[in-house]
């Protein structure tokens, strides 16, 4: 019965004054449609650090009749394993043997290995580290070489480079989301503000006749709900819309591995539509408070 | 009209008038704004001891100011712009609280009050206003409908209460118009309404005709008088010189914020 009542007040409120409630509308929607933009995009830019990160791995590459004058052991590559598994700053590895690399060598490029009398290619150890950071202690560790072993290679300082801009990014992102997230809610705190202090006479009446202060406060909290979900759903529709009809455009031109994804949108769509409601709804109600002192 | 004997003039029981009488005794004794039963039926309506209201930073606005205000009186309440006669009306509202000295309106010590009983206290104390205070996008009738909202009435009991009073007050045919499309007389009938839809014990009038001309001001007049004649206390502030010498009603004078006189059948002095 209240419950009705309060809708029925809330409505008439947002009618009365269409304005406010438009400009209320809109705050939101621009605040939760830029921290949308930017979650989307932070999350891209994470998930592609860690791509990069997995990209940042030690090969330990074994002697082959070419390079060293006599194949590998595998007595030599056990070596080798045995002082991996011995290694705590290493997380995985993977033995590649001559047929693996040969097979992927022919899968990627095909005419090379079209004419070639026989298979040239070493096996070799793809060690993944715990950390990124720790590709260069992990192949220090096998400095000099043991013996089987031809060289080990390690994501040299394009990668180290990548991830440190990487990192940047993702700070940047941080920082940036928190600031947006602030500036929003500040900006929709001031709206109510502004929306309330317009109809502070009006609260004075109604306390005056004997409303309670939640009888004030129900409706207010009731429309700021309201507002902040009409903002935040035609928020998420604008960023529907960006995704599907701008990003296929530019990612187009961006080689973009499969694993490289940005946020699930259903996720950061409802993560706006709540912000918005509590914002909403709780930023009424907190404002409120100094004028219902009466 | 004005230079007949008012008093006289308003006790002509006209047919809104009749309508209002009622029971004027059975009015009388529900009294206790917070809990009717509390109060035993002869206790004043409100009673002032020694009050003194003191504003930020250090505006004496009321200095110990004492009188006993009995159920069914009709007082005026007079003194020149800043004497201190709002400060007694929102005092009794319990938008302030006294500096020191005690209030008690009807049985009920205001400082014992607490704050979320302060709607209880209001909906049985019908206020009226210089600037009628209406809600500005409401109709005449939904004005009077949210002071009976407030308290939980149903749709029922709104339907069959607001036309009543409306009508009670003459503006049967302007139920649907905004406070905008009424004149300054109509939007106080509204007003006077919505303070009296509730029929509350104590009705206070803060300069109730003060932006109103004369003629408006007598027809407010008598629909006051005509509401204390049902039992409910009436209290009015005001500046209206003659309307309190042709009253020959009670006059409580403040200068200062000092009760300077306290007359039972007074003039404005
Ligand atoms: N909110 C306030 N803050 C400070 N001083 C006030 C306030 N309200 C009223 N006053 C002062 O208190 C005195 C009494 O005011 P008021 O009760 O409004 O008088 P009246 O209604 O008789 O004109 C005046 O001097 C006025 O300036
Ligand atoms: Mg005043």
């Amino acid at each position: 019965m209240r419950a009705r009542l309060f809708v029925t007040e809330a409505f008439r409120s947002i009618a009365a004054n269409l304005s406010t409630s438009v400009a209320a509308v809109m705050t939101v929607l621009i605040g939760m449609f830029l921290l949308g933009l930017f979650i989307a995009l932070g999350s891209w830019v994470i998930s592609w650090t860690n791509h990069v990160k997995k990209d940042l791995v030690v090969d330990v590459y074994f002697c082959t009749e070419l390079t060293c004058g006599t194949e590998a052991t595998t007595k030599e590559i056990n070596a080798v394993k045995l002082q991996l598994d011995q290694n705590p700053d290493v997380k995985s590895y993977k033995f590649v043997s001559k047929d693996d690399a040969w097979e992927e060598m022919k899968d990627r490029f095909p005419e090379l290995t079209e004419n070639a009398p026989r298979n040239p290619l070493p096996a070799s150890y793809e060690v993944i580290p715990e950390d990124a950071d720790q590709v260069q202690a992990i192949a220090a560790s096998l400095q000099p070489p043991p013996v089987g072993v031809e060289t080990v290679k390690y994501g040299e300082k394009k990668a180290e480079r990548v991830l440190q801009v990487a990192k940047i990014i993702g700070g940047i992102f941080l920082v940036g989301s928190l600031i947006l997230l602030v500036a929003s809610t500040i900006l929709i705190a001031n709206t109510i503000r502004l929306s309330i202090f317009s109809r502070r006479r009006e609260i004075e009446v109604m306390k005056l006749v004997g409303a309670s202060n939640w009888f004030v406060r129900a409706p207010f909290m009731l429309e700021g709900l309201l507002c902040g979900l009409a903002g935040s759903i035609l928020a998420v529709v604008l960023l529907l819309l960006a995704k599907e009809l701008a990003l296929p455009g530019i990612m187009g031109r961006i080689e973009s591995p499969g694993d490289i994804q940005a946020w699930n949108f259903p996720v950061v769509a409802l993560i706006l539509i709540v912000m918005s409601l509590l914002v909403g709804a709780f930023g009424s109600g907190i404002t409120l408070r100094r004028f219902l002192r009466i | 009209m004005q230079e007949a004997d008012l008093t006289e003039q308003l006790e002509q029981p006209g047919a809104a008038t009749a309508a209002l009488n009622g029971d004027p005794a059975e009015s009388a004794t529900a009294v206790d704004p917070a809990d009717p039963a509390a109060a035993p039926s002869e206790a004043p309506m409100i009673v002032f001891e020694a009050v003194t209201k003191v504003y930020d930073p250090n505006v004496v606005a009321l200095r110990e100011a004492s009188f006993v205000i009995e159920k069914g009186e009709f007082v005026f309440l007079v003194g020149p712009s800043g004497s201190g006669k709002s400060t007694i009306m929102r005092l009794l509202l319990k938008e302030l609280d006294p500096t020191d000295g005690r209030i008690i309106v009807g049985g009920r010590e205001l400082a014992r009050l607490r704050r979320s009983k302060v709607p209880m206290l209001r909906r049985n104390l019908g206020c009226v206003f210089q600037d009628f205070k209406l809600l500005t996008d409401r109709t005449a009738y939904d004005n009077v409908a949210y002071a009976l909202k407030v308290q939980g009435d149903s749709k029922t009991q709104i339907r069959a209460k607001v036309p009543e009073i409306l009508a009670l007050v003459g503006l049967g045919s302007k139920m649907t118009n905004v406070p905008h499309e009424l004149s300054g007389g109509e939007q106080q009938r509204v007003s006077i309404a919505r303070a009296f839809v509730n029929h509350p014990p104590l009705l206070i009038c803060d300069e109730p005709t003060g932006n109103l001309d004369p003629d408006t001001s007598v027809g407010i007049m008598q629909l006051l008088y005509r509401i204390n004649r049902t039992g409910t206390t009436v209290v009015m502030a005001t500046h209206d010189r003659e309307m309190v010498d042709k009253m020959r009603k009670r006059v409580i004078a403040l200068e200062e914020g000092v009760v300077v006189r306290d007359e039972r059948r007074g003039g404005y002095g």
